[in-house]
């Protein structure tokens, strides 16, 4: 049983560098044509002549630094804020060792506990139960230090012990190869002004509400921010390129060579596709209700989009990030043979 | 470019080599080594577990006081052989200690009140995350020994195994089953 995961890893860390120099030149970038328009004179100029006045500061480059700036704040806020923006919009709680408030939670920081031993992790993650009925779960951070595991309820609920052990050990072999970094990153970075933007228009429908004024300032932001709301999904679908698919089957044989069973593990992925399809409807309502969902979508086990729950009809919603059922079965040593149509 | 200047560059590609295996093996050693430590934290927490849950089910039935006799027995004895370096015979008498918790979780589903109790079903729990843990520090232990014994019997590599033995050869043990242990669990019967 060899899984070359080393290799994976190494990738993923080149990866993660290229999301995180994209996303500043994306931003740069679009600094440069503000910069090419709003200072006088320079549109007048050829393209090439007013970029070498911009680059070498005779005039300074405003739009370019702010934007700049921007985004490496938007990179410094996604290491510090990581768990919480990754968490964004559900209900949670933490599970610590001497925190557990009924049997199944203290079984699920057992496992936990057992497959961080079987996978050789130096740090126990953090972990987090969600209060949803859908089944899911995903692991985040930006190193094994700071790892964390997050499981909903339906998923701690609906399987036994072994499927959530196999669960549970996909996503620390997530953490151990280094996806968690590269996940975080891309759709983080891809999401954080859209999801500062739903944040101000909230601010500004909720407060011109509240206020009952009508200035027509405040007509003049919204359609920035409309405008900007169909932009800025072009850098997600962007960044979530750099997500392959390769990720989910590493994470699958990981779960394999930890287990040394690769039965669990399939039969909690049928049950989690399963219990979507029976739910369909009912957790389209509820993924959809959830606030940020989109941040989760690329980290998740299970990405609804497979299902045909999509997320807020945003553009980067026809990328699945994840391989089929049928293909993670297959490459599991197991055939699906789909019996509910 | 003369000879010499090729026979330099040679000289200084295997030492680079060496240098290379040379650290990879001590790695792989170290890893051993801790993962092995692993397995004796586990033991250890294992033993610390049992003893509080027999003082427990021991209210129940007084069948377990054997039992409890029985673990401390099994502990002294591989304590004793993990101090004299008898690692098959430490081996066996942790084994015999994972026996008994399964006879344990038997005893849980002959007993329909016990089953009932919330602390007996924690404990249960306790038991299969204790069992689950050691097994999990066993497997990567072994993992480990594996990538070891590979790397460093493999061609060219156990050459420079060969000049430095000191520090290169170790002899490390798979955890696994005893022979005659392996009989009598071949032999087992279910008796009804």
């Amino acid at each position: 049983m060899s899984i070359d995961w080393r290799k994976q890893l190494r990738s993923n860390e080149r990866r993660t560098y290229a999301v995180i120099s994209i996303f500043i030149a994306i931003y740069a970038f679009v600094g440069l044509i503000i910069d090419l328009y709003i200072h006088p004179g320079l549109d007048q100029l050829p393209i090439v002549q007013a970029l070498e006045i911009l680059l070498t500061f005779t005039v300074i480059p405003i739009a370019t630094l702010a934007l700049s700036t921007i985004a490496a704040i938007s990179i410094l806020i996604t290491y510090a804020l990581y768990d919480r923006i990754m968490l964004l919009g559900t209900e949670y709680h933490e599970i610590t060792l001497n925190n557990h408030r009924s049997l199944e939670e203290q079984q699920l920081y057992n496992v936990i506990e057992e497959l961080k031993i079987a996978a050789g992790l130096h740090y126990m993650p953090k972990v987090y139960l969600i209060e949803a009925d859908y089944m899911n779960a995903f692991a985040s951070g930006y190193s094994e230090k700071s790892a964390l595991v997050a499981i909903t309820h339906g998923l701690l609920n609906k399987l036994e012990r072994s499927e959530l052990q196999a669960v549970i050990a996909h996503e620390l072999s997530h953490i151990r190869h280094h996806d968690i970094k590269l996940t975080l990153m891309a759709s983080v970075l891809s999401n954080i002004m859209l999801i500062a933007l739903d944040i101000m228009f909230r601010t500004i429908i909720f407060g011109s509400r509240s206020r009952r004024r009508s200035d027509n300032n405040n007509g003049g932001i919204a359609i920035i921010i409309i405008l900007l709301r169909f932009l800025l999904p072009i850098i997600t679908v962007l960044l979530t390129l750099y997500l392959s698919r390769k990720r989910e089957f590493m994470a699958d044989a990981g779960a394999v060579e930890l287990m040394r069973d690769n039965a669990p593990l399939a039969k909690a992925l049928i049950k989690i596709n399963d219990d979507h399809m029976t739910n369909k409807e009912a957790y389209a309502i509820v993924y959809n209700a959830t606030p940020h969902e989109e941040v989760r979508s690329g980290a998740y086990i299970f990405d609804p989009k497979q299902m045909g729950i999509s997320m807020n009809q945003s553009i980067s919603s026809i990328f699945s990030t994840h391989p089929s059922l049928a293909d993670r079965l297959q490459a599991l040593g197991f055939k699906y043979k789909n019996t509910s149509k | 470019m003369s000879i010499v200047t090729i026979f330099i560059i040679a000289i200084a590609v295997v030492a680079l080599w060496s240098i290379m295996i040379y650290n990879k093996l001590i790695h792989l050693i170290e890893a051993t080594n801790n993962n092995k430590n692993q397995i004796d934290v586990q033991l250890d927490r294992r033993y610390k577990v049992y003893e509080s849950l027999i003082e427990v089910v021991k209210k129940y039935m007084d069948y377990e006081q054997t039992t409890l006799k029985e673990v401390v027995a099994l502990r002294a004895q591989a304590q004793k052989a993990s101090a004299s370096g008898n690692q098959s015979e430490r081996v066996s008498a942790e084994e015999a200690i994972s026996k008994i918790g399964a006879s344990l979780n038997l005893v849980f589903e002959q007993y329909p009140d016990l089953k009932a109790d919330k602390n007996a079903l924690q404990l249960q729990e306790e038991i299969v995350n204790t069992e689950n843990k050691l097994t999990f520090a066993k497997q990567s232990y072994n993992d480990s020994v594996e990538k070891y014994k590979a790397k460093s019997k493999s061609l060219f590599e156990s050459f420079l195994v060969g000049v430095f033995p000191d520090k290169l050869m170790k002899e490390f043990p798979y955890w696994g089953v005893s022979d005659e242990q392996r009989k009598t669990q071949e032999d087992y019967t279910v008796k009804m």
